[in-house]
C-alpha cells in the first residue's frame, strides 16, 4: 500500500479485457488481480474496496429483502463521492429495478418497492409494455421477450450485454487513470460472473426464487 | 530594468534545455512505469518495452543543442530574442515529451498483448517526435538571426 497510485504501472500490468464477456475464462485470475491491486494508493484502495464489495453484493442472493437492498443502496450513496462509482452503482440498480418490475408484472404482482430513479416512473407506467422507458433503455423489450419465452440464460446475457457495452463505452474515454481501473474491475466482474454461469444450476435457482416469491406473496395476501 | 532584461536573456538561453529535460523526465517516467508494469504481464520482449520508454529523452538533446546555439554574451539587444524563442521552443519540447510519454505508455500497453503491431503502435509517438523536431529546427533557424551570435 502506497500514498498514491502509479496508474501507468498498474494499468500496464493488467491483461487486456476481451472484446466480449462471452469467453471461456477471465483474463486474469482473482488472486492475481488482487495482487496487482496492491499497487493502489491508500485513497484509491478504499474506493476500489467499496466498488468490489458492491459488485459482489450485486450478485443476487435469495435471502435478501427489499429493505436490505434499500438500506445498502442508501449507505453506498452516502459513503461514495466518486462520480463514476456512483454511476456504476446507479446503473446496476436501475437495471435491477427494471428487471424486477418486468418479472413481477409477468407474475401478476404489484410494482417493486425497489430503489433508484425509476421507482415512481415504473409505478406511473406500470401497464405500459416498456414502462415508457424504451428510449432510455432500448433493451427492455428484448429482455421482456426473453422472459416471456422463459429463457433465463438469454435474459442474463442481455442484461450483462447492456452493462458491458456501457462500461466499454465509458472506458474508451479514460487512459491510465483511476477510472480506467474502476471500469476494468467492473468489466472483469461481468466476465467472471458469465464464466461461472451454469445453466442447470441457474434454472434450479430461478425456480427456487420463483417458488419463494410466490409463497411469500401468498403469506402476505 | 536592464538587469531584468539580461536576466530574461540568460533564462532564454537555458530554457530549452530545462523545459526539454522536465518534459523528458515526465515522459520517460510515464512510459517507464508502463513498461515496468507490462513486464509483469509478458514472458518475452522485455528489452523492446523498456527501449520504447526512452523515446521522450530526445527532447532534452534538442534542448541542449538549442542552448549551445543560443550560448553567447547576453546583451539588451539579444536578450528579448533569446528569451522569447527560448521559452517557446522550450514549451514545445516540454509538451511534446509529456505527450510522447503517454503515447509510448499506450504503445507498450498495446504491444504486450499484440507484439505484431509494435511498429504501428509507436507511430503516434513518432509523429509527436516530428513536431518536436520542427520546433527544434525552426528555433535554430530563427535563433540564427539574434544579435551576438557567431554569424552576427
Amino acid at each position: 500500500m502506497t500514498a498514491s497510485t502509479n496508474y501507468y504501472s498498474l494499468i500496464a500490468s493488467l491483461p487486456h479485457m476481451p472484446r466480449s464477456f462471452d469467453v471461456e475464462r477471465v483474463p486474469i485470475s482473482k488472486i492475481r488481480l488482487q495482487q496487482r491491486l496492491k499497487m493502489l494508493g491508500d485513497k484509491d484502495e478504499c474506493v476500489v474496496e467499496k466498488v468490489q464489495s458492491f459488485l459482489l453484493w450485486d450478485r443476487q442472493q435469495s435471502d435478501r429483502t427489499d429493505e436490505d437492498v434499500a438500506s445498502e443502496y442508501e449507505r453506498l450513496m452516502h459513503s461514495i463521492t466518486n462520480p463514476l462509482v456512483c454511476d456504476i452503482i446507479n446503473h446496476r440498480m436501475d437495471i435491477r429495478t427494471i428487471t424486477c418490475a418486468l418479472r413481477r408484472r409477468r407474475l401478476g404482482l404489484e410494482p417493486p418497492a425497489a430503489v433508484g430513479q425509476y421507482v415512481k416512473h415504473i409505478r406511473a407506467h406500470w401497464q405500459q409494455p416498456d414502462f415508457h422507458l424504451a428510449r432510455e433503455h432500448a433493451w427492455i423489450s428484448r429482455v421482456r421477450e426473453r422472459l416471456e419465452a422463459n429463457q433465463p440464460l438469454e435474459v442474463e446475457r442481455e442484461l450483462l450485454t447492456v452493462t458491458w457495452n456501457r462500461w466499454v463505452k465509458l472506458a474508451d474515454g479514460f487512459h491510465f487513470s483511476f477510472e480506467t481501473i474502476l471500469l476494468y474491475l467492473a468489466r472483469w466482474e461481468i466476465v467472471d460472473r458469465w464464466t461461472r454461469l451454469d445453466e442447470s444450476v441457474g434454472r434450479k435457482r430461478f425456480d427456487d426464487l420463483l417458488a419463494q416469491t410466490l409463497s411469500s406473496d401468498g403469506d402476505t395476501a | 530594468m536592464e538587469s531584468l532584461i539580461l536576466l530574461l536573456g540568460w533564462a532564454g538561453v537555458f530554457l530549452p534545455t530545462a523545459l526539454g529535460a522536465i518534459g523528458s523526465i515526465i515522459g520517460c517516467g510515464r512510459a517507464g512505469q508502463a513498461a515496468s508494469g507490462a513486464l509483469l504481464d509478458v514472458e518475452t520482449g522485455y528489452g523492446r518495452l523498456v527501449g520504447v520508454s526512452a523515446l521522450p529523452s530526445s527532447q532534452t538533446i534538442y534542448g541542449i543543442v538549442v542552448t549551445m546555439q543560443f550560448n553567447r554574451v547576453v546583451t539588451t539587444d539579444s536578450a528579448p530574442g533569446l528569451f522569447s524563442i527560448g521559452l517557446l521552443v522550450g514549451l514545445a519540447l516540454l509538451f511534446s515529451a509529456i505527450v510522447q510519454g503517454s503515447c509510448c505508455a499506450s504503445a507498450i500497453s498495446t504491444t504486450k498483448s499484440k507484439p505484431e503491431v509494435f511498429g504501428l503502435a509507436i507511430a503516434p509517438a513518432a509523429i509527436v517526435e516530428g513536431f518536436a523536431v520542427f520546433a527544434f529546427i525552426f528555433a535554430m533557424i530563427v535563433g540564427g538571426g539574434i544579435p551576438g551570435g557567431a554569424t552576427n
